[in-house]
């Protein structure tokens, strides 16, 4: 049974792509088929951690959002040939977002069928035979966030312990209610050292009535790190990556 | 905060339309039957010969306002016969039950679409309003001081239907007007007969305005939608018809819909629907949806041969028709609402 998980946060800045890249990596490891699809068009950001830039995306969900290509010619095999990943025998293929100006400019102004990004993400898991599929969404409520969740067997909305994230938090869980998510998860991020964990899940747990998969710490390390790499790669042993496993492992089994 | 709610829940239900499996159900519906060639576009007039024969679209559209669409269902056509059963409900609001059956019969023929007139022998009636006599005793009983009230009245009943303008198309009108011989035979019959009203050239172009009007797969499905939706348009929430009559509608629509393939569709498909030789279908499930397909090429009854696969298709997949399993009828809407069910794939060790 192939799993669609979306991750969601209705600011930006709660490290959303950060946390997708790192689960996806983990969940590769197991030996599984994964993909990220980077439905953040307006401002697109996963492909950093996996050291794409614009001149090594041939294709991008952009092109085939306007009939350009297949979805599957816009998957990029991101673990192939990366000993550092570590993958262990799982595959772990990207679908990028376009970082050309003039492509992101074009889909504010014309938009797209939504419909389509259905089709293709329904096309992507039949075609690269996918485990999982991980969608990092775009901060907020738009079309393509709502058909994510839609179509989502899972959604991770990710909050930082901050009254902006918390409101909005309160929306997003609500319309993931309406949208009948079959299973849905709180994470809550950058959670300063001198908080208390078990307060922070449980206040998240009261508030928003859904059960918290991960309190994770905010750290020096991934401020260094800068999105230059997979943290979970870089510190296996860090409080945050222990957390990252232990989402994976309730989010897959 | 009401109307709030009502965005809310129109956003979060187009979106579980968008990841409905039925989606992909009627893409691969498309998929399967546009390959098929068969059937000729309707060359009576120029302008329906123009028609492009790989043009196929396919619309369904839910009470509750959900909307499933594949293929060319932007692409405009005339309505052609589909008019017959609106107007006809247009009558009934403006006459009533028992005037307008004096007028017009709910009789099926069993007769070809251009078949040459047939009345009933004492009666002198027209035997149903879905055949050509019938509905030119039909567009005569529209009320109006005078055409152009007339036409006007009968566009405004197709926005409240189809929840926007529709217009005619001037060149089809013409056409049909210019080479309607047998129609303006069948009237100046009617005429002798007393059945119509002293104006004859302007009725019949009522009812010529009434053939040509352009709408496409997504406006038959809307329509098809709110006879479904007891005469409530479900995009607008706008009242089209009067619910008493729907039934009326749905009943003549059942036996006289389809020309001479309404016993056989009746029998295989099961649902109120009417055809029209431009190459739409319209097809209705009662309470629960329109059905709205379009392309050109037509069997030698006069039917869409893809409209009529599709419907068929759809019909026995999910058990759409009237008397399935006396009552136990499945809920197509549930199917359409359901949450995506994905095929495992296997893992790789």
């Amino acid at each position: 049974m192939s799993k669609i998980i979306s991750l969601h946060s209705f600011r930006g800045g709660t490290g959303k792509s950060n946390l997708t890249a790192n689960l996806a990596v983990t969940a590769a490891s197991g030996g599984r088929r994964v993909g990220i699809i980077d439905t953040d068009i307006q401002s697109p950001g996963v492909h950093v951690l996996f050291g794409l830039n614009e001149g090594t995306i041939a294709h991008s969900l952009n092109d085939y959002l306007w009939g350009r290509c297949n979805i599957e010619d816009t998957a990029c095999d991101v673990g192939a040939g990366k000993v550092d990943l570590n993958l262990d025998g799982g595959r772990l293929f990207l679908i990028p977002s376009s970082l050309n100006a003039g492509d992101i400019a074009r889909v504010l102004r014309e938009g797209y069928d939504p419909g389509r990004l259905n089709d293709g993400i329904r096309q992507l898991l039949s075609r690269l035979n996918l485990d999982v599929l991980f969608i990092d969404t775009h901060p907020g409520v738009n079309e393509e966030t709502l058909l994510s969740i839609a179509i989502s067997d899972a959604l991770v909305i990710i909050l930082r312990p901050d009254q902006q994230d918390y409101q909005g938090t309160a929306v997003t869980v609500d319309l993931a209610r309406r949208l009948e998510v079959p299973d849905l998860v709180l994470v809550v991020n950058k959670v300063l050292p001198l908080f208390e964990t078990g307060a922070v899940r449980d206040q998240a747990e009261k508030t928003f009535g859904a059960p918290v998969a991960g309190v994770l710490p905010l750290c020096d390390e991934m401020v260094q790190l800068a999105s230059g790499g997979i943290f979970c790669r870089h510190y296996p042993d860090h409080p945050f990556t222990k957390g990252v496993q232990q989402i994976a492992r309730r989010l897959l089994g | 905060m009401a109307d709030h709610n009502d965005d809310l829940n129109k956003l979060v239900g187009s979106m579980k339309a968008l990841a409905s499996p039925f989606r992909a159900f009627l893409q691969d519906l498309h998929a399967r039957y546009r390959p098929l060639r068969e059937g000729v576009v309707a060359s009576y007039i120029p302008e329906l010969a123009k028609a492009d024969p790989d043009a196929f679209g396919i619309s369904v559209v839910t009470v509750d306002g959900q909307i499933f669409e594949v293929g060319d269902f932007e692409n405009l056509f005339t309505i052609q016969s589909i008019s017959k059963p609106f107007v006809y409900g247009m009558a009934l609001e403006d006459h009533g039950r028992e005037h307008t059956l004096a007028k017009v019969g709910v009789e099926p023929t069993g007769d070809a679409f251009n078949s040459l007139i047939k009345l009933d022998e004492r009666s002198k009636r027209p035997h149903n309003p879905m055949v050509n006599a019938g509905a030119i005793a039909t567009a005569d009983l529209i009320h109006g001081a005078d055409p152009t009230a007339r036409l006007q009245r009968v566009l405004a009943g197709f926005r409240r239907y189809a929840g926007r303008d529709i217009y005619v198309d001037m060149g089809v009108f013409l056409s049909e007007r210019t080479t309607g011989h047998r129609n303006r035979a069948i009237a100046h019959l009617l005429l002798n007969f007393g059945m119509l009203e002293d104006r004859l050239t302007e009725t019949l172009d009522l009812y010529f305005q009434q053939c040509s009007l352009l709408i496409n797969s997504h406006d038959l499905a809307v329509m098809g939608a709110t006879l479904a939706n007891n005469g409530v348009n479900p995009l607008t929430g706008e009242r089209a018809v009067e619910p008493r009559y729907i039934k009326d509608l749905l009943s003549v629509m059942y036996s006289c819909g389809m020309y001479d393939f309404s016993g056989e569709w009746g029998y295989q498909v099961g649902l109120p629907a009417k055809s029209g030789v431009g190459g739409g279908i319209l097809a209705v499930v009662p309470g629960q949806l329109g059905i709205g397909v379009f392309s050109p090429p037509l069997d030698p009854r006069g039917n869409s041969v893809r409209g009529i696969a599709v419907c068929t298709e759809l019909s026995q997949h999910f058990g759409l028709h009237v008397f399935e399993g006396g009552g136990t009828r499945p809920d197509l809407y549930q199917a359409l609402t359901a949450r995506p069910q994905r095929r495992g794939s296997p893992t790789v060790a």
